[in-house]
């Protein structure tokens, strides 16, 4: 039996007496490779903002490798081994994408309070941001500044920040949305392939059901503000309710 | 790479021909008697106001906040320097040695506040603060003189003019410097990331708050330092030190010179002081027009050259490179 690296005990959240969810439960095993789907503000990214600590729920339990996490600030959540990239690309614009990469790194290794060391001067972090920036096909862009980079490449810089991280937990929020077709499937790829080689475990927030069907092992759908379904794919996109509630005539 | 290293070069090559100009400038004037030793005295307190432009812009320009209430830690290294030679007999060196310290201090007290708030609430905050400590000084007779200020600060025998310039443009250096490895350090790296996006700062694992008072504290020694050594040029301490229009000359000096660049606040306060002197030789009542002239320079800077001269050096550069 796989051993939960997070579970999800009884988790509500409102805003401002808008009920987004209540009584959410459910585990990730540590490896899993999961999707989390559901309409439009169901509350997927709400979900993601409290389990990495943005957000304070109104009830319930985080347990992130068997601890309660609920009420840590980001960072310290971060420090414990969980990373995320967002929905809407969230990176450092006026920097270049190595030093996007190179900050993560430093950070991770706890070298912030270094003050009188050029940041560069370390042959270690550098072999390893464009280790980072290889998986994540950015090599060739390191000395870009990364807010010129195009829509699909600084989603995919986001990720590989995260990655620099080395989380044993990543939380993915829709990693290929407003990508092309073709770079669409080229980044979910990557995503499988970085799966496969690094030993950790994913969670991703998707719409696309070719993609979410297509890799996940387990499947959560979040609607009617609870969770009304979970398994893996095979099951879910059986599944009656789910199919009149969400998949519609999608499936 | 070749590129890269060429402009290296001769970034060096102006900053050490920069240097040796500045190091030579006091005899060149000494050459010109009564004006000669008035110039002297106009450098040191360019050099002075070039470091307290630069402190500040280690909050500005690296960090993405505005303080307008910098003037404070100037203010407090201005009088730890007049109340320790005067008061407790404290050779110079020694109480220029203080000076950043007390500033620290007051930096990290103001600032563990401070930048709780965020943007515009965090730079009134830090007014409020600034103009607090002013009060204090302006009311306090018995500790410092009050709106008299400290006056007769000693002066070390050794420190004619031209000396004590020379003593400031390396002190000046020195901070220069630690500055510039401090700004390409990894927490010159860290400050630039809680800059350019302070949420995803935290998602890194960066505690935002924390590394924008340790910024807030190191910019504040280096303001207190600069105080400290105008109180000693000036020979007099003087509770304005600590006004909020103080505060002031620092963000215009960064907005003028270019604040995404280490030298550009230097560079903007020297101008800018020139500039109001410069008005002022031709005639007195001249100063009156230094608002309007100041209103213009840095319209022209915000419309034309919104990196300031560093950025409109730098763009010229390009253009005659390509
Ligand atoms: N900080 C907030 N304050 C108030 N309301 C919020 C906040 N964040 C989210 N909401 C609301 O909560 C609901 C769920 O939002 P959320 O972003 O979690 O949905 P989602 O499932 O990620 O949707 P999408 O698929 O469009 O990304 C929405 O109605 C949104 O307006
Ligand atoms: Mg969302």
């Amino acid at each position: 039996m796989a051993t939960p690296i997070l579970s999800i005990e009884d988790l509500s959240k409102s805003f401002e007496g808008n009920q987004i969810f209540s009584s959410v439960s459910f585990s990730v095993d540590e490896g899993e490779l999961s999707a989390i789907i559901g309409p439009n503000g169901a509350g997927k990214t709400t979900l993601f903002n409290l389990i990495t600590g943005a957000l304070v729920p109104d009830k319930g339990k985080i347990i992130f490798q068997g601890r309660n996490i609920v009420g840590m600030e980001p960072f310290d959540i971060v420090r414990l081994g969980m990373a995320r990239a967002f929905q809407r690309t969230n990176i450092f614009p006026r920097m270049t994408v190595f030093e996007n990469i190179v900050i993560a790194i430093i950070t991770r290794l706890k070298g912030n309070l270094r003050f009188l060391k050029p940041w560069n001067s370390s042959k270690k972090i550098e072999r390893q941001a464009f280790e980072i920036l290889q998986s994540v096909g950015l090599a060739d862009k390191a000395d870009q500044q990364s807010g010129t980079l195009a829509h699909g490449n600084q989603k995919r810089l986001d990720i590989g920040v995260a990655l620099a991280l080395e989380p044993k937990l990543l939380l993915l929020d829709e990693p290929v949305a407003g990508m092309s077709p073709d770079e669409r499937w080229e980044t979910v790829e990557l995503i499988k392939e970085l799966w496969n080689k690094m030993n950790i475990t994913m969670v991703f927030i998707e719409h696309d059901m070719d993609i979410v069907f297509g890799i996940s092992q387990k499947v959560r759908v979040l609607c009617y503000k609870s969770l009304l379904a979970q398994g893996p794919p095979s099951e879910i996109s059986a599944n009656k309710q789910v199919i009149e509630a969400y998949l519609g005539e999608e499936v | 790479m070749d590129h890269m290293t060429s402009s290296s070069r001769t970034q060096w090559i102006t900053g050490i021909s920069v240097v040796v100009v500045l190091f030579v400038l006091p005899v060149f004037l000494n050459e010109f008697g009564r004006t000669g030793e008035y110039w002297i005295w106009v450098s040191t307190e360019m050099i002075i106001m070039a470091l307290f432009a630069m402190s500040l812009n280690l909050i500005l320009g690296f960090g993405g906040m505005v303080s307008f209430g910098h003037a404070a830690f100037f203010g407090v290294g201005a009088y730890t320097v007049a109340l320790l030679t005067k008061k407790a007999d404290f050779p110079l060196y020694l109480a220029l040695a203080v000076a950043p310290i007390t500033a620290a201090i007051a930096a990290a007290i103001v600032g563990w506040f401070c930048v709780r708030l965020l943007g515009l609430y965090f730079a009134i905050l830090t007014l409020a603060f600034g103009q607090l400590l002013y009060m204090i000084v302006f009311q306090w007779y018995t500790f410092t003189g009050g709106d008299d200020g400290i006056l007769g600060i000693p002066r070390p025998d050794i420190f004619g003019p031209t000396n004590f310039y020379w003593f400031c443009l390396v002190l000046f250096l020195l901070c220069f410097f630690v500055m510039r490895m401090i700004v390409s350090s990894s927490f010159g790296l860290s400050i630039k990331t809680t800059r350019e996006n302070l949420e995803r700062a935290k998602f890194i694992g960066i505690n935002v708050k924390r590394y924008q008072l340790l910024n807030f504290v190191i910019a504040g020694a280096f303001a207190g330092l600069a105080g400290g050594m105008l109180a000693e040029l000036n020979r007099f301490a003087q509770p304005d030190f600590l006004h909020w229009s103080e505060s002031a000359e620092p963000i215009l000096a960064s907005l003028v010179g270019g604040m995404y660049s280490l030298a550009g606040p230097a560079i903007g306060s020297t101008v800018l002081i020139f500039l109001k002197i410069f008005l002022q030789q031709i005639h007195p009542s001249m100063v009156e027009l230094w608002a309007i002239v100041l209103g213009a320079a840095i319209l022209v800077v915000v419309l034309f050259a919104p990196s300031g001269l560093v950025g409109l050096y730098q763009n010229i550069c390009k253009k005659f490179q390509s």
